[in-house]
This record gives C-alpha cells, structure tokens and sequence, in this order.
C-alpha cells in the first residue's frame, strides 16, 4: 500500500519534471489549464499602415500561454473556493445580446452575470461548463489570475502566440476564408437575425475548432480576450483595457477584429457576454 | 527498477498527450521593419475634429456638479445618476446629462481604427462619441421619447456653435427621424467641413431601407454583403453630390 503511494508520488513528480524539462512545448498548471511555451526570441508584430498596431520587432522572454481561454468550470472553481462576487454581479450591468438588436447595440440587463451571461431568461451555463467564461470584467480576469497564481497575456503576447510564426493578419495568410475551421464568429449579414451556421450563435466549447500550429484554440472568435497593457493612443484613459482576437458576436461587416493585428478596447469595469480571457505563467521558463 | 519502469512509463504517455496538439518550431521569423508612417498633419487634424463633442449649456454648470458627486462617490465604477435624481431633472437638463454623461459601455471594436488619409473619405459608421461609454437604455429612450425637442435644441446649438458634435450625431442617428435631414444638408453646404455629416445621411436612408440608396453601387461599397471593415468611400464632388440630393430625395419621399 505504501510502495504504491510511493509509485504514485514518484509518478507524480515525473511528470511535472517530464513536462517542464523533456517536453518543453508544454505544460499543465494546477487551474488544469494546459499551456504551450513560446521561446523567448524577436517577433515581427503589428501590420504596415496600421495606426495603432505598426509593424516592428518585439523582443519577448520566453513564456507559457494557456492552449485555451478559461471556462466556467475553471472560474467557478475560483469562486467557490474564494465567495468571489463579479462586478456584473455587484452593479447588476453586464452588457447582452439578442438577434434583433441594431449593429455594435447591446443590451444592459439586471439579470446577467457569468453564470447566465446573456441573462437569466437566455439560460445558464450549467450545461457549458466547457465554454469560455464571460460576462467578466476586466477586474474579475485578475481577481482570477491572482487566485490562480497566473497572469493575462501581454498584448504584445498575444499577438505572437496568435500568429504562431505568421507575418500575417491571420495565422494562415491575409484573408478571412478560413475563419469557419478556426474560430466561432457571427457569419450573418448583420445582428437582426441570429446565425450558427458554425454551430453557435453565442460561445462554443473552448477547443471546438481547430488550433493554430502552435496548439493554441479559438485564437480568433469565440470570446475577446482581456490582455495587460496599453495601447499609446489611451495612455492617459485609466478605465480603458484592451482585449483582442474578436468574438462570436463579430462579423466580417461590423468589427472583424477576429485577427492577429487589431486591438480592442472597453472599459475595465464593463462586463459582456463575447468577453473572456485567457492566461500566461507567472514564471518565465 | 519499478520506479524506471513508471518513470518511462510515464515519459512514453506526456510524449504521446503531447503529439495530440501539432508542435511546431517557435524560434521567430523576423520581418525588415517597416519605416512607420504617420498620418499627415490634415489627416490627424480632421480625426481630432471629427472627435469633438459639443456640451449643451442648457443646466451644464448644474449637470457637472451632478456628475462629479456620483463620481466621487463610487470610484469602482463609471457611475449613473440614481432614478430619482434623473426623473428630477428637467427635460433640457436630461437632455444635456444625456450628451455629456454617456451611461452604459461600448464594445471592443465599437471604435472605428484609425486610418490614414481620414479627411479624404466619408466612412459608414460615425466614430466612437465616448470611448469605452454610450448611451444607455434610459437614454436612448428619453431621446426617442422627446425627439421633436432633442432636434430643435441641436439644430439650435450647431447654429450657435457653428458645429454639429459627434454626441449630437449619434442623437440623431439614435433618434433615426428625418426631419432634421435639410438642417444637416444646408450646414454641409455651407460649412464643407464635417464629413461625418454624410455619414450620418447615409445612416439614416440606410436605417430607414430607402430604395434609391439600398440600390446603389454606394450602399454596397458601404453597408452591403461584400464589403469589410472599416468602410468607406473616397470624398469628392460626386459622391458628396450623391448623398445629398438622395438625402433630400428621402425626406421628400411621402415615405
């Protein structure tokens, strides 16, 4: 019995050493996310003539990134064991959506948090526990990450870790064509009729479509995702954030910021249900 | 020798987890930077200008107090005037609180990326008013609500101010009524400065499905199926031609 506690042990340490030593694309932390590591190195970022988000180099330390963005399973783990109130929760005003609604109109509803992101009468999570979580704000991302021992993404970050080598707007080249394998976004002409011609119309199980060449999932569409840092342009706007990859609500025609290049922005207070995040190691590898 | 045999064991089974995901080599490839280009002077110029709002003075000095108590009060979050004090107000006040205090947030990619050469072109969408703000429920509805006032009480302050502001734009495409269209079609004649006024033309003849312009080469280029974001056409004399005799066309129309 005790040799055998000892063999689980022995397992155990194995394969933590395993992952962070022999197989140094990976790695697995204790929220169960698993992560991929970027080797510390210059990237080309950014797209010529692109304002906000110019083409440069980039010098980064090497880091771990979670292969997906973090689900109600794995932020109700953090609120049960903290009692840990949302912002949506706290002010009742996260930001929903139904089809019928004018482009880029959201509506605020009393009702909404992460456990009903689009409020109580669009039903809850309880059967998409594997869906990314929203309705967070920005706040609440790090309240997690701070619970978690983990931290958001650099934008800068992100953004290498979503081109997976590529100089491109997308992963796979410049043009959009290949959207419908690699991310849950709004196929529809506009927002007046709802669409899952992709197979949903708000978020899909985290890792549905296919990962990038790194590993990496729902890169582009699914959910925004919160990112640290800021861009020059709002250096002086202390409750904007930024967040990036664009979401299941955005469509080629209203927003398109389902790429490697575009930045976002919102408040850090404000909560929506296309909005989530996921997360790097604390510690450089 | 159990412990080698769990050991490879186990070095065998994160081996194999790790080929379910593709790896790829992530040593960076690197790109010749390119020399950043800033917008020119006019160009950065027009985009401060199209940003600009204008502040009724209809209880300003009265509204700010306001806006600064709540403020102060609850640093945590942007803050909302209470019901009570909002029903308080008169509907001139509410009318400039709603100009000035946007209430509720805006989406990421709400605001349009900036572009180069802004001042040559007439875009779809009107710039973002409030950043990371827009107007909420309550305010779009009070608006709605009181827009034969809302109107009068713009066309009287861009008269006076000899600028129609990007919030009082978005009233009027929020409003979506087009009695103010000759208002805005003589102020571009006679300012030619505003381009954004175009934009909010094209907005309403888009909202309101009219035939001339959902059938046009224009439309598609801007609101139709084909097209990406941002959007926008080239400003010239044609197009500017364009959009304001078909803007006068649909206030005309009995429809």
């Amino acid at each position: 019995m005790l040799k055998n506690k000892f063999y689980q042990a022995i397992t155990l340490l194995a394969a933590v050493c395993c992952s962070h030593f022999f197989f140094t694309g990976f790695a697995i932390a204790q929220n169960g996310s698993k992560f991929v590591l970027v080797k510390k190195g210059t990237y080309s970022i950014g797209k010529k003539g692109h304002l906000l988000n110019p083409f440069r180099q980039y010098t980064t330390d090497s880091f771990y990134i979670s292969t997906t963005e973090i689900t109600n399973a794995q932020f109700a783990a953090f609120v049960e064991a903290t009692s840990y109130r949302t912002d949506a929760e706290k002010h009742q005003n996260a930001m929903v959506f139904e089809p019928g609604l004018a482009e880029f109109r959201w509506l605020e509803d009393s009702t909404a948090n992460w456990r009903f992101p689009n409020g109580v009468s669009r039903g809850g999570i309880e059967q998409k526990m594997n869906h990314p979580v929203t309705s967070i704000s920005y706040r609440d991302a790090l309240a997690y990450c701070k619970w978690a021992k983990l931290r958001l993404p650099k934008l800068e970050e992100w953004e290498i870790a979503s081109r997976a080598n590529a100089t491109s707007d997308f992963t796979w080249g410049n043009r959009n064509d290949s959207l419908l394998q690699y991310g849950n976004v709004w196929h529809g002409v506009n927002h007046l009729k709802s669409d899952s011609s992709d197979g949903y119309m708000y978020t899909a199980p985290v890792a549905s479509f296919q990962p990038n060449a790194w590993g990496l999932y729902d890169m582009y569409g699914n959910v925004f995702e919160f990112c640290a840092g800021k861009l020059p342009k709002y250096k002086n706007k202390k409750n904007i954030v930024h967040s990036r990859g664009g979401s299941w609500w955005c469509s080629a025609r209203s927003c398109s910021f389902f790429n490697s290049v575009d930045i976002g922005r919102v408040s850090i207070y404000a909560s929506f249900s296309n909005q989530g995040f996921r997360v790097v190691q604390l510690q450089n590898p | 020798m159990k412990i080698i045999t769990a050991i490879l064991t186990l070095f065998l089974a994160v081996q194999l987890q790790a080929q379910e995901v593709p790896l790829t080599d992530t040593t960076p490839i690197v790109l010749e930077e390119e020399i950043y280009k800033e917008p020119s002077k006019e160009s950065k110029a027009y985009s401060k200008y199209r940003e600009a709002i204008v502040e009724p003075s209809y209880g300003l000095a009265k509204i700010k107090k306001m806006v600064k108590a709540i403020k102060t009060k609850d640093e945590e979050e942007d803050p909302k005037l209470s019901s009570k004090l909002f029903n308080s107000l008169s509907i001139k006040e509410k009318f400039t609180y709603c100009m000035i205090h946007p209430e509720s947030y805006s989406q990421n990619c709400d605001a349009m990326p900036p572009v180069q050469d802004e001042h040559k072109k007439i875009f779809s969408y009107l710039p973002d008013a409030y950043y990371e703000l827009s107007l909420s429920d309550r305010q779009m509805k009070f608006l709605k609500d009181n827009k034969d006032s809302v109107l009068t009480w713009i066309q009287a302050i861009a008269t006076q101010k000899n600028r129609v502001g990007l919030n009082f734009k978005e009233a009027i495409t929020a409003i979506n009524s087009k009695s103010i269209i000759p208002f805005l079609v003589e102020f571009y004649k006679r300012t030619k400065k505003d381009h954004d006024i175009l934009t909010t033309l094209l907005i309403l003849m888009e909202n309101a499905k009219f035939k001339p312009h959902m059938n046009s080469a224009m439309r598609e280029k801007l609101f139709g199926e084909s097209g990406s974001w941002p959007r926008f056409v080239q400003l010239n004399k044609a197009n500017t031609d364009l959009i304001l005799k078909r803007a006068m066309d649909f206030y005309n129309a009995k429809k």
